[in-house]
């Protein structure tokens, strides 16, 4: 009972934060007023709900005559609904006289009313084009070191497996954690050193990435990992099962030396909530709205809830206002949602770059990412197919036909700018320095990626 | 609130598609168990959690039919009248078995969709199958024994000696974090056992069935096996105790570590390996795979009320002596009753006690015999019967079946330490 009432809480904290960020829900009338439409279970539903009320609302193609003039530039047939554009904060924000009720992006104008202090802010992404790994560099050297220090035993074997893969990744989670935790101390001027507790929480973080990729690879039966020969390929798949169980089990005992409840019990819904999100992940909805919906929540789920709850965890140790530390996971949400919509994109586009052909792993996987969940809204034939996991012959390349037909592949990477654009802002609350810089820029970045 | 019929109806449904994934022909059944009695216990094991849920024990007739099914009907079956006592009993002093965390797992969507799923592995020989099986029948009582030793300890050790402690939080003697420690660690346990069912696809033999069965029935292992690992991360999160959650995890590692002992090879098959130093190998491997999972859970329980340092020990030695004293009945079994002759191992206590009273040679010649397979079981039996390794072996039981009781003298008496002391007679019960 406890819990509905504090998610019922959050929820409404939520729906005040998503009313102040997004002004134009104020100039939609009132029949069409989004609170009506969003479901009241988890905030993370608060998107995509209004994404199909758009749709809904924008069934006719000439309803985008309504947008505003900059936006509509940007328009193209079959994506009924505003592109926000990457530039969008930069500088180069929309001229328009006339506010676009549908367009989710606030022009200049709604930014420049609702707060001066907050669009002097939103400058910060055009600022220094640092490299975000630099301004952590010195808190990433020993990062695996320290990790692989934490995983010593005298079991050779077991040691080796655990460790295998740690300093061969990205880091990009235990990376962001750092910065969060940077931003942080820094708005409180407790300094600009990482806590040992926040860095604890940063390997904690790449330690659960890391068993939860040796335990997909076991399930997923993939054959390399981080440029090596994975896991299970190599020593079988039991004792990898294993090793990944060590590596969480491990995690949990470093998490649990950080000494506050809190900590673990935030870290603690991460670990189920990307079983459940691979429990997800085994089916889809008939429903069209509904499958996304699924969609979207196993992507929470699977990859932001991760770095959304570390992001909070680092600003719950630093100990700054309430406010700020959802600040820190509506950050870290956002960018971890952008990070697999900009993922599901590189499924398509990437594998061709790379390997002159379609490599498509998710859907060869049974997976109906977003490109193909947005062809499917326009080709219904794809609906059967998603619900028998592409497994007859010719359904993966029939899809993957569908998506290039459509513009199931630009209509994600909106989708995607749109989560990293909201990244962005909630910094705006946190007071400005270098890592907030870098954590901007992390955002945008991350929608270039190729890799 | 009683229990609504929307709900009875959902909790029929989902066991029915549980009892479903039970091959009827499975040799299980043929130990005269009819789906129908099956069907009873899990219902039977699904009624008192609403009482669970709303703490109201209002319809107690229905309580007791049911628990009386679950007792009676399901596990009362065999010669293993000792232990049955002894369980049930102990049942009856901590108010009901468990936290019921581990049901509300089971009748989660996730553990309804795997269930839903393994109806696809039934007639393969994956591993999870039988796993799956002995998590409904569980004939030794394994699991539940496990939970019940933490409880019993926790209510023998009695209330908080800390003011601020409030006695009313106590169900039966046990506080409810406790209880969720019990069966948190039965979920750890059950879980590890899910995941040692995972194949090597490389070593899958033709006989085994087709490769993409195994790689079938592995995915629902691994996942069925995580969702319950983290489901145990969500309840001892919940505990709020740091401290706790770390003596717990790190029994999760020791668990872990046994599998990359050389006591198994990679494929979970026994071994042993040229650096075998005898009966302290064998005593530090059932540590690592039992004890520590037992002797950290007592200590944790301990931890929860707040008791001494000096119970804590004592706690954790009786569950590290337990776990001994338990193993070695089981390895003694096999050279004592003919029934028991298929559970033979070759990392059984008393093999490896052979193995430090004979030459080398004779030894290598047991392994032969071992590695050509179950025909040579009886030759086995009598060779190590001969050396007197059983005999010695049943002492070295005995010594930690007492160990384990004198480590419950430090708490006064009381019904609970005895129910213990019951207990661990009956699972170091050798004929």
């Amino acid at each position: 009972m406890a819990t509905t009432g504090s998610s019922g809480r959050v929820f409404l904290r939520s729906l005040k934060t998503f009313r102040r960020s997004y002004s134009f829900v104020r100039t939609l009338p009132e029949n069409i007023n989004c609170a009506a439409n969003i479901p009241a279970t988890k905030d993370f539903e608060v998107f995509p709900n209004n994404e199909s009320l758009i749709r809904r609302l924008h069934s006719s193609p000439t309803s985008f005559h309504r947008c505003c003039r900059h936006h509509h530039s940007h328009h193209h047939h079959g994506s009924q609904y505003c592109t926000p554009s990457k530039y969008q904060h930069t500088g180069s924000i929309c001229p328009s006289a006339e506010p676009n009720p549908w367009c989710s992006i606030p022009n200049q104008r709604q930014l420049s009313s609702t707060s001066p202090q907050q669009l002097r802010n939103m400058k910060v992404c055009s600022m220094a084009e640092t490299d975000p790994y630099k301004i952590v560099a010195k808190e990433m050297e020993d990062l695996a070191p320290d990790i692989c220090k934490v995983l010593e035993v005298d079991v050779a074997k077991m040691q080796h497996m655990s460790q295998y893969y740690f300093g061969l990744g990205k880091a990009f989670r235990p990376m962001v954690c750092l910065l969060m935790a940077k931003v942080c101390n820094n708005h409180l001027n407790i300094g600009d050193d990482v806590l040992e507790s926040q860095r604890s929480v940063a390997m904690v973080a790449e330690m659960l990435h890391t068993a939860s990729l040796v335990h997909d690879d076991v399930i997923d039966a993939a054959d390399e990992r981080r440029g090596l020969e994975s896991l299970n390929k190599k020593y079988g798949q039991r004792q990898s099962i294993m090793a990944g169980n060590y590596i969480l089990s491990k995690a949990t005992m470093l998490l649990a030396q950080i000494g506050n409840p809190q900590i673990i019990s935030l870290l603690s819904t991460v670990v189920e909530d990307v079983i459940s999100g691979e429990f997800m992940q085994l089916g889809s909805k008939e429903d069209e709205n509904e499958r996304f919906q699924h969609y979207l929540k196993k992507t929470y789920k699977k990859t932001a809830s991760l770095i959304a709850n570390t992001c909070k965890a680092v600003a719950v140790m630093s100990n700054v206002q309430e406010d700020l530390v959802d600040a820190a996971y509506e950050y870290g949400r956002n960018l971890g949602m952008s990070f697999q919509l900009v993922d599901d994109v590189l499924d398509f586009v990437a594998s061709k770059q790379a390997m002159g052909k379609p490599t498509d792993a998710d859907l060869k996987l049974g997976l109906a990412n977003a490109p193909v969940l947005f062809a499917a809204m326009e080709y219904k034939e794809l609906q059967p197919m998603i619900m028998r996991r592409f497994s007859e012959k010719g359904d993966v390349e029939y899809a993957r036909a569908m998506v290039e037909k459509t513009d199931g592949v630009k209509q994600t990477k909106m989708l995607a700018a749109r989560h990293s654009d909201e990244a962005i802002k909630k910094l705006a609350e946190f007071s400005p320095c270098p890592a907030r810089d870098a954590l901007a820029r992390v955002s945008k970045i991350l929608l270039e990626r190729e890799k | 609130m009683a229990l609504s019929s929307r709900q009875f109806v959902n909790i029929c449904k989902r066991c029915a598609l549980r009892i479903n994934t039970d091959p009827a022909n499975s040799s299980l059944l043929s130990n005269s168990t009819s789906p129908n009695l099956k069907f009873y216990a899990l219902l039977s094991h699904a009624i008192p959690i609403q009482y669970k849920n709303n703490s109201l024990m209002r319809d107690k007739n229905l309580f007791e039919v049911s628990y009386q099914m679950r007792e009676y009907g399901l596990w009362g079956l065999g010669g293993k009248k000792n232990l049955d006592t002894a369980v049930s009993d102990a049942e009856k002093i901590v108010g009901y078995p468990t936290s019921f965390l581990s049901l509300r797992c089971l009748l989660s969507d996730e553990m309804s969709n795997v269930a839903l799923h393994m109806r696809k592995l039934v007639g393969t020989k994956h591993p999870l199958l039988k796993t799956a099986r002995g998590m409904v029948f569980d004939g030794n009582h394994n699991l539940q024994m496990k939970g019940l030793f933490v409880m019993l300890i926790s209510k023998a050790a009695g209330p908080s000696p800390q003011d601020d402690f409030v006695h009313e939080e106590m169900v039966s003697g046990v506080y409810p974090n406790q209880r969720s420690l019990a069966e948190i660690m039965e979920i750890i346990h059950t879980s590890y056992l899910i995941h040692k069912g995972v194949v090597n696809l490389e070593s899958v033999l033709p006989e085994h069935g087709p490769v993409a069965d195994m790689e079938f029935g592995n995915k629902m292992a691994v996942l069925s096996g995580d969702y319950l690992l983290a489901s145990a991360c969500r309840g001892l999160a919940k505990l709020g105790n740091p401290k706790v959650v770390e003596e717990v995890a790190s029994s999760i590692a020791d668990m872990m570590t046994a599998e990359f002992t050389n006591y198994t090879d990679p494929d979970g098959k026994q071994m042993i390996p040229q650096s075998c130093q005898g009966f302290s190998d064998w005593l530090k491997q059932t540590y690592f795979s039992i004890g520590s999972l037992l002797a950290k859970s007592c200590q944790s329980a301990m931890r929860l009320a707040g008791h001494s340092d000096h119970f804590k020990n004592m706690a954790f030695a009786f569950g590290e002596n337990v776990s001994y004293a338990e193993q070695l009945a089981q390895d003694i079994k096999p050279f004592t009753s003919a029934d028991e002759l298929p559970g033979l191992s070759l990392t059984s206590a008393p093999v490896l006690l052979y193995r430090e009273r004979v030459p080398a040679e004779e030894f290598t010649n047991l392994e032969r015999l071992w590695q050509e397979g179950p025909a040579n079981y009886h030759e086995i039996v009598s060779l190590v019967l001969k050396s007197g390794a059983v005999s010695y072996c049943k002492e070295l039981l005995e010594q930690y079946r007492d160990k384990a009781i004198s480590s419950l003298d430090c708490y006064s008496e009381s019904e609970a330490k005895s129910a213990l002391v019951n207990m661990v007679n009956a699972v170091s019960h050798v004929r």
